[in-house]
């Protein structure tokens, strides 16, 4: 048996209102990649934030090499050899890689004068020691996201850490980058003995990497095992306390008619940067077109602009042959669209409105609800929102608590119901299933594939690749404001996909040319 | 759960009060004085006789058209501070029409009068909603600057164009008969428009809490996106609420000419509208916690004048009181999270200790 590293006892975790970690006991050993696991909210985070002395327990003690210790602040958890990699990267855009990694432990000419030179030097030295390539002199605006995460890596090996914690590490990379990210966490602990705690909610991933997981669900530790015990299916029951099926969605063939089509869609983002550069595409009733891509590339912005959120430039939207481009998003549902948000809580919702008033939007000024529009009837809306409620299993102890009482799943199920609940032919969804635990995650995409096979015509915006593959009948890939390629589902692997997504290739290809990888799926 | 949160509300609401009172009798006896004496002083001035009782319900005129105004225009989430400015405007115009055709009968002239006030009201909370919502500049600052624009307008009107023949007093000419509205109590200026403002707080509520448009108005307060992707025309909504904001506010200040003063005078507010704000920011925007809190403010006025005429403590008293309900009004929700999180942390080391031992 290895040598314990670190013994957590017994820790509790009080916020207001939520007990996040409840008597939680685990221990880490000295080389080892322990996976953490849980859903949303489980707790993970919060443990790992304790230990890292982002944040103080309620009570119980933490062990380092068998002595108890206090951890109060990251600087004693630095001390000890623990480092952090949060989910949200903290790097300066504006500084070059070196000025990045040197952060905070700046090596220096004199008093006021920082020495450029010598943080180049320790970033070139570490990037050898730990076969992590970075360039010392390049911005970090400039990077993609899987080199920003190997520099807030080698910032944190630069502290001198032995345990390094990743929250959520690849929940913004692309299949290359994790696979790459991997090789490099194993070459951390097989060669140069570090240790790692992984946190994550990817149950392909803990069984691939880990050497041992731990399932936490609703502030409790469900227990600890060896990977090489594992299945998918042990662990998503452990997760979510139930048996999980994740069945193959029934499918059926309904009658295809183009009821969308974009052309040449130009436009800008918040900042005031062209967020799109021309995307083209059609949507057709009764199937699922996913938009693959990483965040960042164009996708909220399209959706914005399909919805009547956000100005488009140049270029037209039709709606069943109607002009649709650049209308008020009143009228844009008018024409039978549903718009489920990606960001529930800023545009989805009002956190301080009951359930009722968020349910009811849309329907609040028609007929039985309200009499000429104007006169608003309480026993019909209240028995539509209850009997919404019940269909799409939203879990809460009455419709008259506010939306901010709910968890983020059923939050999520109650847009869901409001706009699935209009009779739309079009169906925008965004990230449906983000922050949603599994069996919500299930229901949702349950739901989905309803409304598809009702004749439907949906666009499936996720950055969950296994969500895309798993609902969409076709997928087209976005990157940089540009649509890079155009799939059937059945005709494209994730890993080959994964290079369109980062414009590595470009250029529809159509069923006659297939690669290997095609075949396989 | 909403019941619940709505009586936790008026738990604290009526602990802020009490606290204040107990502060103000804290500084009542740091100067020496009685606070027994000093607060039934006040309850008699206030509700004490048949002339008492019909002074604070004249206070509370004012006070409950302002707290409405303000309450709508919060709601929607533009803010409506040009409460005092839209006052003075409606008032003159009400008394404008009332000098002006002297020959019609009141029941022509008094809605001509309201109509009068309510446009010019109206008008002039128009201008910056739309500043608001076409160039998204700041109502706050405009509306508190076209605050000094009214008065001092009016001033002048009053001093210069309009100015009463007997000397200059500052106001116009005195109203023709048919405008002034009744007396209801002798002595007291309270009169006929509190059943106006009766009529007026019903139609309020029934816009507010039952139609789609009070609906719609709160919606757009709480999440604006929200309510534009739900498909609400936000701007509209927001243009109407400050409208009728304006509207209210110079309602007001029409019956101050029409039933209190008889004419136009240049200092006709004593700040009715910071007071109305006051009050709805006290009872979150609610009807009828305005029309309450209306009258409680109206009974703190009336009372503070007798009080300070027989007990010698001055009625700026009642300032400092108001004044700290508010204080502990806006710490309420911090005031409950710290309780709050401070029994479920002994809940839990509670429940912790059970466990080891």
């Amino acid at each position: 048996m290895a040598e314990k590293l670190i013994e957590l006892k017994e820790i509790t975790k009080q916020f207001p209102g939520v007990l996040a970690n409840d008597r939680v006991s685990l221990d880490i050993e000295k080389g080892e990649i322990h996976a953490i696991i849980g859903e949303n909210g489980a707790g993970k985070s919060t443990l790992m934030k304790i230990l890292y002395g982002l944040y103080q327990p309620t009570s119980g003690e933490i062990y380092f090499k068998g002595k108890p210790v206090s951890i109060k602040t990251p600087l004693d958890a630095i001390k000890l050899g623990i480092g952090m990699v949060h989910q949200h990267f903290m790097l300066v855009p504006s500084f070059t890689v070196a000025e990045n990694i040197v952060l905070g432990v700046e090596p220096r000419k004199n008093r006021f004068m920082m020495d450029y030179r010598k943080a180049v030097s320790i970033t070139e030295k570490l990037s050898k020691t730990y076969g992590l390539k970075v360039d010392p002199n390049a911005k970090v605006e400039s990077l993609s996201v899987g080199i920003q995460q190997r520099i807030e890596i080698l910032k944190v090996l630069n502290k001198g850490a032995d345990i390094i914690i990743l929250d959520e590490p690849t929940a913004v990379l692309t299949p290359q980058e994790t696979e790459e990210l991997f090789k490099v966490i194993r070459k951390l602990v097989e060669e140069l003995g570090k240790t790692v705690i992984i946190i994550t909610h990817k149950l392909q991933e803990v069984l691939a990497l880990s050497d041992r997981v731990s399932v936490m669900r609703q502030g409790r530790l469900v227990g600890t095992l060896k990977t090489k015990d594992a299945t998918e299916q042990i662990l998503a029951e452990m997760m979510v306390g139930r048996e999980v099926l994740f069945e193959e969605l029934n499918r059926i063939e309904v009658p295809r008619e183009e009821v969308l089509t974009v052309k040449g869609i130009k436009a800008r983002d918040n900042r005031g940067l062209m967020a799109l550069k021309g995307v083209s595409f059609s949507l057709y009733s009764g199937e699922i077109l996913g938009i693959a891509g990483v965040e960042g590339n164009g996708q909220s912005e399209l959706v914005e602009v399909l919805t009547g959120l956000r100005q488009a430039e140049e270029g037209s939207v039709m709606i069943k042959g109607i002009e649709a481009t650049n209308k008020e998003p009143m009228e844009i549902r008018n024409l039978g669209v549903s718009h489920i948000p990606e960001d529930r809580l800023a545009t989805g919702l009002s956190k301080k409105a009951t359930i009722t008033e968020n349910m009811i939007l849309g329907y609040h000024n028609r007929e039985p609800y309200a009499t000429k529009g104007i006169h608003m009837n309480k026993k019909p809306i209240r028995e539509r929102v209850s009997r919404l409620i019940k269909e799409f299993d939203v879990r809460t102890p009455s419709q008259d608590v506010t939306a901010d009482k709910l968890s983020g799943g059923n939050m999520q199920k109650m847009v869901i119901a409001r706009e699935f609940s209009f009779d739309s032919s079009i169906l925008i969804v965004a990230q449906p299933t983000r922050g949603v635990d599994i069996g919500a995650i299930e229901f949702i995409h349950k739901e989905i594939i309803k409304k598809r096979n009702e004749g439907a015509a949906i666009l499936l915006v996720s950055a969950d690749l296994d969500e895309i593959f798993r609902l969409s009948d076709r997928i087209i890939t976005i990157y940089e404001g540009e649509i890079t390629g155009e799939f059937k589902r059945k005709e494209i692997s994730k890993k080959e996909i994964g290079l369109y997504m980062t414009g590595k290739r470009k250029g529809m290809r159509q069923g006659g040319v297939q690669d290997e990888e095609i075949k396989k799926c | 759960m909403k019941k619940l949160k709505n009586a936790e509300y008026l738990i604290s609401l009526f602990l802020s009060i009490l606290a204040s009172l107990i502060i103000g009798a804290f500084i009542m006896l740091a100067n020496g004085r009685n606070p027994v004496t000093g607060y039934v002083a006040l309850i008699n001035g206030a509700f004490g006789s048949k002339y008492n009782i019909a002074t604070t319900f004249a206070k509370t005129v004012p006070l409950v058209l302002t707290g409405l105004a303000t309450s709508i225009s919060f709601r929607s989430g533009i803010s409506n501070i040009g409460g005092e400015g839209q006052l003075y405007l409606g008032a003159f115009g009400a008394a404008l029409i009332g000098i002006t055709f002297v020959n019609l009968p009141g029941i022509v002239g008094i809605p001509l009068a309201l109509a009068a006030s309510l446009i010019a009201g109206g008008l002039y909370a128009l201008f910056p909603a739309i500043l608001k919502v076409r160039y998204n500049i700041d109502e706050v600052i405009v509306t508190i600057m076209l605050n000094t624009v009214a008065v001092l307008l009016t001033s002048y009107l009053v001093n210069y164009p309009f100015a009463s023949e007997i000397g200059k007093m500052g106001g116009t000419e005195i109203i023709a008969e048919g405008y002034q509205l009744s007396r209801l109590v002798r002595l007291s200026t309270l009169n006929t428009s509190i059943f106006y403002v009766a009529v007026i707080s019903i139609i309020m509520y029934y816009l507010l809490e039952r139609t789609s448009i009070g609906y719609e108005i709160k919606m757009v307060g709480q999440n604006s996106n929200f309510s534009r992707y739900g498909g609400i025309n936000v701007k509209r909504r927001m243009i109407f609420a400050m409208v009728v904001s304006g509207a209210l506010c110079g309602i007001a200040g029409a019956f101050e000419v029409l039933g209190v003063h008889y004419r136009f005078l240049q200092h006709i507010s004593p700040g009715y509208a910071w007071d109305g704000m006051l009050i709805a920011l006290i009872v979150k925007n609610n009807p009828i916690g305005v029309v309450l809190m209306s009258i409680f403010f109206g009974a703190l006025k009336t009372g503070s004048i007798s009080m300070e005429n027989a007990t010698g403590i001055p009625s700026e008293l009642i300032s400092v009181i108001q004044s700290i309900i508010i204080l502990f009004i806006a710490g309420e929700s911090g005031f409950k999270a710290k309780i709050k999180s401070f029994l479920a942390n002994r809940r839990a080391i509670k429940k912790a200790g059970e466990k080891n031992a």
